[in-house]
């Protein structure tokens, strides 16, 4: 079984985000970028069903700008055996990239695509059901657990109420949630490794596919910022403030 | 409720006077943070806590003090690890908070500079030189409650000073408000001033026997853009430093932390802190942390020459395994090993403690005669020595044997800490690299430093304190 996973190159986790002074999005100029960590359990699964002998090959894909290579490269250490870069320097909306990546699932055949369920940059959390509908694929959206058997995929999924088992006919489209797996550090040997394994690069016309954004960002804005607390003085002026300036009672 | 002013004896009636009802503490349960070491390990009285709201304030009280011969426990966060931050038992000293000092009083980012009142938090200067593109290196564990002002009056050092020095690497000017009232405004921001006797170098790391620093003008860095951090599997403890020297010259000198970690300690963590987990695959018996950092603008191949260098030396076998953080969050994850070891350590029974220093070549030689001397001092004790290995400083910490309990371990303290201060002498090293003497180490330096250089100490000390009122029986005898 071929395992397809994709990987976006997000701003780290751990960078405090800043919205551009012209309000068009946010400040990625010079901000350490890592992969969406959602899609690093997408890789660690990947790796952990080719370690048990389910899969035969883990193949990473990354759509974007040229730095996208350095995500591969780390999906690569971490232990994807190659990498295909569908580069471009355009935004890339939700289904934009869902087609994309139906056209690499058309190329290579794999019959497991594993995604992170959202991006942390956008949120958007469309890229796996599109891609799914697109292809006319089951989908298991936000899995905690996946286990394939004889072309079934057994997928828990972490929904509001608890836990959901569902049978998923392969080939299928995985998307994965924070308690997925954790993932393995890529070690030093691994890393370099990694330098040697192929990816191949390609481009948005290449596989035949209209990137035009659809939707239109009017514009970004920092959300209001909290006030701090004040102390009152008696219990009825908590009373007062309630009923008056917060209007709650 | 308001104090009752009428009632109060000298000297607090003058104290209260100068700060005002703000600023006297009296009941016990409100003085209770400021009475005890944050430790347990000791529990002080007090006849009051002051917390004055200017310098010229924190000169006035020391004057009344010195008036009426009382003595003053100078205290910032309270953070420290040798006691020489709370009362004695008697109940005869008053305690000094500098914690409503809380000013920064200026950033001139084109000097370099950060003017700031001594009771400032560490992390808070951090932010304010984060704010201001520049940096502010010192870094360590407590940042987040303790005082620069602390950190000045014990010279602290913590996980940076690899690259930029301790405390007294990063200040240009100290205001000091002197015990007989007067306040010495040293704020000076110059890099050069060859003007006569240093002044500030004596109140740095004096822990308050000298007089209280109320204000500090800081030197600020530019800012790290990038960072590489690794944590490597090293074949011992020649190898880390073998590789330490390799890195220093490799990077242009940019190896900002460089942290020794035993497999024992990495054991410690992983089986206490929540949400830890083992880097790499192997066992191995030595580790290190290694930080490298960049400040240059723009686009940086700080992470593929790091992997460069690491792969170099992975084929020289100074490096046996290993991994580089591929985010910010891996990065954290791996500090976290390092930062959680004293906490882990507590939960593996008592530990007897040693925060020494050597030069940085005889660390392997440091590490492994030590370890034989306590384990034939004591058999079954376990050495975990971990820490800023690239400064020459590591916390030689030994937690009890398994099957013993604490308290008689702990009745061990001074025949073990000779054992390790006596090898730490030989080899011309120092039984306090960056925590200071406090009341903890008064007696035992007397056995490391001549009496010369005692002599000293003392005589600078008659001079600034003649009625030996400032912080009695810390660094020096009483």
């Amino acid at each position: 079984m071929k395992v397809l996973v994709a990987v976006k190159r997000v701003v780290d986790y751990n960078v405090k985000i800043r919205v551009k002074a012209d309000q068009t999005g946010v400040e990625t100029q010079n901000v350490k970028m890592s992969m969406n960590p959602f899609d690093e359990i997408g890789v660690e699964e990947a790796i952990r069903l080719k370690e048990a002998g389910t899969a035969t090959e883990v193949v990473a894909v990354s759509l974007g700008v040229q730095q996208c290579q350095e995500t591969l490269r780390t999906a690569l250490a971490m232990g994807a055996d190659r990498g295909i870069h569908v580069k471009t320097d355009e935004e890339l909306q939700p289904l934009a990239v869902a087609k994309l990546l139906k056209a690499v699932v058309d190329k290579e055949a794999p019959e497991l695509v594993i995604l992170g369920k959202q991006a942390i940059d956008d949120d958007a959390n469309q890229t796996g059901q599109m891609l799914s509908a697109l292809l006319g694929w089951s989908q298991g959206t936000f899995a905690s657990e996946i286990a394939p058997e004889n072309g079934t995929l057994h997928v828990t999924r972490e929904i509001d109420g608890g836990l959901e088992k569902v049978d998923l006919k392969m080939p299928a489209v995985v998307t994965t949630d924070l308690r997925l797996n954790e993932p393995r550090y890529a070690s030093l040997p691994n890393i370099m490794k990694a330098k040697k394994k192929p990816i191949d690069t390609m481009e948005p016309g290449d596989l035949g596919v209209d990137i035009a954004p659809r939707l239109t960002t009017l514009k970004v804005e920092e959300p209001p910022k909290r006030e701090a607390g004040i102390k009152v003085e008696t219990v009825s002026d908590l009373v007062d403030k309630l009923k008056n300036e917060a209007k709650v009672i | 409720m308001p104090l009752d002013t009428a009632a109060l004896p000298e000297p607090l009636a003058q104290i209260h006077a100068v700060v005002g009802d703000r600023g006297l503490v009296l009941d016990p349960v409100d003085m209770e943070a400021n009475l005890v070491e944050w430790r347990g390990m000791w529990r002080g009285k007090a006849r009051a806590v002051v917390k004055p709201g200017t310098p010229e304030e924190v000169a006035a009280v020391l004057k009344v003090c010195n008036d009426h011969k009382v003595a003053v426990v100078p205290q910032g966060g309270n953070t420290s690890l040798c006691g020489g931050s709370v009362p004695f038992e008697s109940g005869e000293e008053i305690v000094l908070s500098t914690q409503r000092l809380n000013r920064i009083r200026a950033i001139d980012p084109l000097n370099y500079t950060m003017t700031v009142d001594a009771g400032v938090v560490l992390e808070t200067i951090h932010q304010a030189a984060l704010d201001a593109d520049r940096f502010f290196p010192l870094s360590l564990a407590a940042q987040g409650t303790c005082q620069i002002g602390g950190n000045l009056s014990t010279n602290a050092g913590g996980v940076n000073v690899l690259r930029y020095g301790n405390t007294r690497d990063l200040v240009l000017g100290l205001e000091v408000a002197l015990p007989d009232g007067r306040l010495w405004d040293g704020l000076r921001g110059l890099r050069k001033d060859n003007t006569g006797y240093d002044m500030k170098h004596l109140f740095v790391g004096a822990e308050g026997t000298l007089g209280i620093i109320t204000g500090a003008v800081l030197k600020l860095f530019p800012r790290p853009r990038h960072r590489a951090t690794a944590f490597l599997a090293v074949p011992d403890p020649e190898a880390a430093i073998a590789l330490l020297a390799e890195a220093r010259a490799h990077t242009a000198d940019a190896v900002s932390s460089f942290e020794l970690i035993p497999r024992l300690a990495l054991d410690f963590v992983l089986g206490a802190i929540d949400g830890t987990s083992d880097p790499l695959d192997g066992r191995y018996d030595h580790y290190v942390l290694m930080e490298v950092v960049s400040t240059a603008t723009g686009e940086s191949d700080l992470l593929e020459k790091t992997e460069a260098f690491l792969g170099e030396m992975f084929e020289k076998q100074l490096v046996l395994d290993g991994t580089l953080a591929q985010s910010d969050a891996q990065a954290d994850a791996l500090w976290k090993l390092r930062e959680s070891i004293s906490e882990a350590q507590k939960d593996y029974g008592a530990s007897i403690k040693h925060d020494i220093s050597v030069p940085v070549s005889r660390m392997p030689d440091f590490l492994k005669v030590a370890g034989e001397r306590v384990v034939a001092a004591l058999p079954g004790i376990r050495v975990c020595a971990f820490g800023h290995a690239g400064d020459g400083n590591v916390h030689f910490n030994l937690s009890r044997p398994e099957d013993w309990e604490d308290k008689p371990f702990l009745a061990e303290w001074e025949r073990i800490a000779k054992v390790v201060h006596d090898t730490v002498a030989e080899m011309g090293g120092s039984i306090s690299a960056e925590h200071g003497l406090g009341r903890l180490k008064r007696e035992e330096v007397l056995r490391y430093k001549s009496e010369t250089e005692m002599e000293m100490m003392r005589a600078v000390k008659r001079v600034f304190d003649p009625n030996g009122i400032m912080n009695p029986g810390k660094v020096l005898d009483a």
